[in-house]
């Protein structure tokens, strides 16, 4: 924290219109530039300092690994360069063709679901009425409490034995007997994917409600003297200001899916018969069930890579909210 | 806010198809959110045979607190160490929060304030670790941890779950301090503040939502923590809650009553925390983040 008391004039924050200098000069100041701003580095150092420890060094090491043939008992110096066998051994695999699709499943929907049902609760929280805000509170406590407790909650609704769904379900005459609901290979994924958007719609929710409220009332008001019904301005009005939200909250629910872990592992820890096993499951399960560390890394790098390009469009979404900020 | 009443106001009195689908859809969805929360309650003060009971009650025939007595009882072997769980997570998640902030919030502060090179690309690169996946990291740290031998450490998940709240915490906080104008910095300077003066007098007090928003969000995230605790940890006395919670469940098969009590006690913190704060948390998500 002393960095914060040195005051050097130069890193005096610059006038409005300086923003968004030309490149080209950028970079031919940039060695003096650097010199100029060193104590800003300060500022950062202990964030990126953590960052690369943590991420940069596991990231290499990972994609080293992912080359090598690991020994089970982890000596890592007895390792063998395998070279390409790693990758080849899991995409040809059917195990990986499997978990791949159940991966997708459960990330289509639960994105799908979870945006959707938060949508409709934002669109309904932001009207005013008594009680709006215990009412938001409440609905985010499936977003607040663990995926532990979440997992354990959904375990003992589905009980096949002793269950409240299975009682449910035969009250209203849908079953007329008590049915095996994370024990059945056609059942298991659907029901973990319905306790996960229990889980996840929340976050949805406050995510596009803030962005309700960037939302001008003229324009809706405008819209409604010039006679447009309430679908109309939802479409025309209310979605296109939250189009930028809406792309973030995709993304980061995409991101969370793909890299899900504990609500399977709790659950059903992949089965019954791999129907749940999904991309995180799988590794986990290879590097730390069969200590196949270097399998396992091959497969973490071929997600990183399916992860990268989203990341991609993650960076580029939220860079457009920049650029428009700054234009505004 | 006048404005939202009156539009409000109108559209109740026509009363349309939309707005009474959209009550519709909030009754549901309040049962489908509420339902397991409630189950899970009811459940906790069953009976072990209570809860094994087809159909199955909402009402517990003889209700009991024992559960509870039981987990929270530091005499009973099982409430010493579910309380010992409990201390373990507090500890971990008030750490991370506390180095959280003390990180996070100069680096907000520089990603906002200055113009040194390399800035958005440093930016963004904090905030691309969202896009990795967890187990991408969960091998090599624990080939790490292993190897500095800090595994069944705490030290090995507070620097672990540091990273996951930065990222987030650092992005929300700097678009706070975007929307603080430098010239209220600037006049506490000409009157004679220091920078750092300036700084806890003027842009904290202002900033404090968000500080409050960031820090709420670490607490949970380490609170909930799983993986990396089902890894690095395999010391019973060293768990934390969640994996704590899964090896109770795995020794008392069928313990329904005792896991929900469990799960019950354990969510408390976070959800009494996070609902007495969230106005911070959605003014922070409305301001920091997502400004037209």
């Amino acid at each position: 924290m002393s960095a914060i008391t040195g005051s050097q004039p130069t890193t005096e924050p610059p006038a409005p219109e300086e923003r968004g200098p030309g490149l080209a000069g950028r970079i031919a100041a940039l060695p003096g530039d650097i010199a100029r701003h060193w104590s800003d580095y300060l500022y950062i150092l202990p964030a990126l300092g953590i960052m690369l420890v943590v991420i940069a060094y596991p990231i290499f090491y990972t994609v080293r690994l992912s080359f090598y043939s690991t020994p089970a008992n982890l000596a890592m110096d007895d390792k063998i360069w395998i070279g390409l066998d790693n990758y080849r051994r899991i995409l040809t695999s059917d195990s990986f063709r499997s978990v791949t699709r159940n991966t997708l499943e459960w990330t289509v929907f639960s994105t799908f679901f979870a945006y959707v049902i938060g949508l409709g609760a934002a669109l309904v929280i932001q009207r005013e009425f008594p009680g709006r805000s215990i009412v938001r509170g409440v609905l985010l406590i499936p977003w607040v409490i663990s995926y532990v407790s979440a997992a354990y909650i959904w375990k003992w609704l589905y009980h096949s034995d002793y269950g409240l769904i299975n009682d449910t379900l035969i009250r209203l005459n849908i079953v007329d007997q008590n049915i095996n609901i994370l024990d059945n290979i056609h059942r298991a994924l659907p029901a973990l994917i319905i306790a996960n958007i229990w889980k996840e719609f929340p976050f949805a929710m406050i995510m596009l409600l803030a962005g309700l409220q960037g939302v001008p009332d003229q324009l809706h008001r405008a819209a409604k003297v010039d006679g447009a019904g309430t679908w109309a301005r939802f479409w025309h009005i209310t979605m296109p200001q939250l189009k930028s939200v809406s792309v973030v909250t995709i993304l980061l629910l995409m991101l969370t899916n793909l890299n899900s872990f504990t609500l399977v592992w709790v659950m059903t820890g992949g089965g019954p018969a791999g129907s749940t096993d999904i991309w995180i499951t799988q590794i986990y399960q290879l590097a730390f069930g069969r200590t196949r560390f270097g399998v396992a890394s091959a497969y973490s790098v071929i997600l990183f890579l399916i992860m990268m390009a989203l990341g991609y469009f993650y960076v580029k979404a939220l860079t457009r909210g920049d650029a428009e900020r700054e234009g505004a | 806010m006048s404005s939202n009443y009156e539009r409000t106001a109108g559209s109740r009195k026509r009363l349309d198809a939309w707005g009474i689908a959209g009550w519709v859809f909030l009754l549901l969805l309040l049962v489908f959110t509420v339902v397991p929360l409630a189950w899970m309650l009811s459940t906790a003060l069953k009976t072990q045979l209570g809860a094994l009971q087809f159909p199955p009650r909402w009402i517990p025939t003889n209700p009991t607190t024992e559960n509870f007595r039981m987990l929270l009882d530091p005499n009973d072997d099982i409430g010493r160490r579910f309380l010992r769980y409990m201390l373990n997570s507090l500890w971990v998640s008030t750490a991370t929060t506390v180095v959280g902030v003390l990180v996070a919030v100069p680096a907000a502060y520089a990603f906002s304030r200055f113009r040194f090179p390399g800035r958005n690309s440093l930016f963004y690169g904090v905030l691309l670790r969202n896009m990795f996946p967890a187990v991408i990291f969960l091998i090599p740290l624990f080939i790490l941890m292993r190897n500095l031998r800090l595994v069944n450490s705490y030290g090995s998940l507070i620097i672990t779950y540091l990273t996951f709240g930065l990222p987030l915490s650092i992005w929300l906080l700097k678009g706070f301090y975007d929307n603080i104008p430098v010239q209220l910095e600037q006049a506490a300077r000409i009157d004679g503040a220091s920078r750092f003066q300036a700084f806890i007098r003027i842009v904290m007090p202002l900033s404090a939502p968000g500080i409050v928003a960031t820090a709420i969000y670490s607490f949970i995230l380490a609170w909930n923590e799983y993986v990396y605790a089902l890894t690095f940890i395999t010391d019973d006395r060293k768990l934390t809650v969640p994996v704590g919670l899964q090896r109770f469940f795995s020794e008392y098969v069928a313990n329904w009553p005792g896991l929900m009590a469990a799960a019950f006690l354990m969510s408390i913190p976070v959800v009494v925390m996070f609902l007495v704060l969230q106005k911070y948390f959605v003014r922070a998500l409305t301001e920091g983040a997502i400004k037209q």
